[in-house]
């Protein structure tokens, strides 16, 4: 008996031994690398608020998702972007604008003095390219609103310029930049390719209207500067049309109004036949130019960055611009053509840094396809349609730069990718931060 | 020189012990309690993170050593109850899937206890004893530690970190095993325990994850009857 009270005693302490404290806790929240600050170059998919002023503040935007802290309505609407999720999860500070300010229209509060931050470190600003200064809503797209667009080489040398030429090496610096140079680009196609269908568009109506007309010659003149005055004017197609037939008809072309249709059609058509040709015998021009700036961010990246002292160069590749619903609305052509653009930009940019162990090259392309075909896991409710109401009376910006808790679309859209057109959700940007963070950590930097 | 003295007088001490009682070897009535050690080693088979995260975010579990005390109860010269103690198991948490090579993102300590029943073959004085056991199992988990990473894969930037629970399970275990009778009073003894484990992780961010761990347990002993 006595062995056995021996045993049941062991057995006791034992157990006791094993109790205690046990609930969940959450351990040690600190990483490898200890960074000593975020250093963001790139454009509004990193901006923390360079145009958070003047009206732009008014309206409760300034950052380009769905601005502010709306947790109250639902904790996803952070009105956090990646930048600034990454920087909390480092312990660093939270970012702000290196630069802020608008060159617009006074009037409608979209002047307001250009102001040097000395102690942010965010550079990205809405609208930026990679090389060239003008970037959309720039004051030389003759955009109202002068958005600043320094690009991403400019950014740079301000931040060399601000930090004595080096970096100190235990910064973690961020690049994201791309985007702008599509959407100009594209902005630029269309625009010579509407006039090229102009210029076909007269040029059909003077070949259909002139031979009926008195005096060919004399009739084409006159027709061809009818229709020109009427371009001139602002017309649309049909004024243009309009213009045409009425000066064939004063040259005695006598069966052209009875026809009008008929010869509009078929101007029209020629038209779009030399619009879409001008596009698809320059889309090449586009998707070269996006490789020339994609290895020009790559030599940034490896000259300006790694080469001045940067140790952690976290480097985003361009998300798949075809998916987002601004190329949505545009034609299958053009969303090709948009995809080839990304291709063409990552595959230099990713060329240009190699296997350099002090850049880590994400790909966020993949996962923004990976996203699109599978969005469920992600906990996205819908990869299509835009959290904010873009109506004018609602936005006046038309933008997620002036969106907020107050102009959103009705219904819950706390997991939605896009917040405009082109810009994410406070939701899609933690997935952005998510993925960072997970490749740091498979880096070996956390 | 000292160590030395201290165990020869532990062995006549056990040996004069030996002769006092005289009992046989692990029959009706007798108990035993042996030391040794444990491992256990997870064969894990892990869903994926429910959403949002980076689809096929899956987990790994590491295995544990830990020292073991095991306590035998003969209830009849072929029957056995057993129960092994030990002090809780620290298993570590890794990234896996698309996840894989984030390395450490987390911490648990397990409590599996058991209760075997266990068939031993041949006489109570057999030099070897084969034996099977059926346990019921209780697996309890406890001080889930989180990490900085844990928290940057679940919820990037939040001001709370992330923090995990795991289910709490009855399940049973099967053992295969044997027992060497050294002498009249010690023997060693290896046994190895298969335990069905399926669990349910949560974490703090509403996520859940389901967890296939049946682990592999490798038991050696050595024992002393009273």
């Amino acid at each position: 008996m006595r062995k056995t009270s021996y045993a049941l005693a062991l057995l006791t302490a034992a157990v006791l031994a094993a109790c205690g404290g046990n609930g969940p806790r959450s351990g040690d929240q600190t990483f490898a690398t200890k960074f000593s600050s975020q250093v963001s170059f790139g454009d509004s998919l990193s901006d923390v608020g360079t145009y958070a002023v003047g009206t732009v503040a008014a309206l409760g935007g300034g950052k380009f998702t769905i601005n502010g802290n709306n947790t109250s309505i639902n904790p996803e609407l952070t009105g956090k972007n990646w930048t600034e999720l990454v920087a909390a999860q480092l312990s660093l500070p939270a970012p702000c604008a290196a630069q802020t300010g608008l060159q617009g229209n006074a009037s409608q509060g979209f002047l307001v003095p250009v102001t040097l931050h000395a102690g942010c470190y965010n550079y990205a600003q809405g609208g930026a390219r990679v090389t060239n200064p003008i970037g959309p809503s720039n004051a030389a797209t003759g955009s109202p609103l002068g958005a600043t667009t320094v690009p991403v080489t400019t950014q740079i040398a301000n931040h060399l310029a601000k930090a004595g030429g080096k970096f100190k090496g235990d910064e973690l610096v961020t690049v994201l930049a791309g985007g702008n140079d599509i959407f100009e680009l594209l902005g630029e196609l269309s625009a010579s390719a509407t006039t090229a269908g102009g210029t076909a568009l007269i040029t059909s109506l003077v070949t259909q209207l002139a031979p009926g007309t008195a005096n060919p010659q004399a009739g084409a003149a006159a027709i061809s500067a009818a229709a020109q005055a009427a371009a001139a004017k602002g017309g649309d197609a049909t004024a243009i049309i309009t213009a045409a037939i009425t000066a064939a008809a004063q040259n005695g072309n006598t069966s052209a109004p009875a026809n009008a249709a008929a010869i509009g059609a078929k101007a029209g058509a020629d038209a779009t036949t030399a619009g879409l040709a001008y596009q698809a015998a320059h889309a090449a021009d586009l998707v070269k130019a996006m490789a020339t700036a994609g290895a020009e961010l790559g030599a940034l990246v490896e000259k300006q960055l790694v080469g001045n002292g940067a140790n952690y160069v976290l480097l985003n590749n361009l998300p798949d611009v075809s998916l987002t619903p601004s190329a949505k609305a545009q034609s299958a052509d053009t969303q090709k053509l948009i995809a080839g653009m990304v291709q063409a930009f990552n595959d230099q940019l990713k060329a240009a840094v190699g296997s350099d162990p002090k850049v880590l090259y994400v790909d966020l392309a993949a996962i923004s396809r990976d996203q699109a075909n599978n969005p469920a896991p992600y906990g996205l409710t819908n990869i299509t349609t835009p959290a904010c109401d873009l109506s004018t009376a609602k936005n006046p910006l038309a933008s997620s730069l002036a969106c907020n808790g107050k102009n959103l679309i009705a219904g819950d859209v706390s997991h939605y990718l896009y917040a405009d057109t082109v810009h994410p959700t406070p939701f899609g940007y933690a997935l952005i931060a998510r993925y960072d963070l997970e490749q740091m950590a498979v880096k070996g930097w956390l | 020189m000292k160590v030395r003295f201290n165990v020869v007088k532990l062995l006549v001490a056990a040996g004069a012990l030996a002769v006092a009682t005289g009992a046989s070897a692990q029959s009706a009535g007798q108990w035993a309690v042996s030391v040794g050690a444990n491992q256990i080693t997870p064969k894990v088979e892990s869903g994926a993170i429910s959403a949002p995260a980076l689809p096929n975010s899956l987990g790994d579990v590491g295995k544990d050593t830990r020292p073991l005390l095991l306590v035998d109860y003969g209830v009849t010269d072929n029957i056995t109850l057993e129960l092994p103690i030990a002090t809780p198991y620290k298993h570590t948490l890794y990234g896996a899937g698309s996840i894989a090579g984030t390395g450490k993102l987390g911490t648990v300590e397990a409590m599996p206890p058991t209760l075997f029943a266990q068939y031993r073959f041949f006489e109570p004085n057999a030099m070897i004893r084969p034996f099977v056991g059926f346990g019921i199992t209780y697996a309890y988990f406890m001080k889930e530690t989180g990490s900085g990473k844990m928290t940057a894969l679940t919820n990037p930037g939040a001001s709370t970190p992330t923090t995990f629970s795991i289910d709490n399970k009855w399940t049973y275990s099967g053992q295969i095993g044997a027992t060497v009778n050294i002498n009249e009073k010690w023997i060693a003894g290896a046994s190895f325990v298969k335990t069905r484990l399926r669990t349910d992780v949560h974490f703090s961010t509403g996520q859940t994850q389901h967890m296939k761990l049946d682990p592999n347990a490798l038991m050696l002993t050595v024992g002393y009857k009273f």
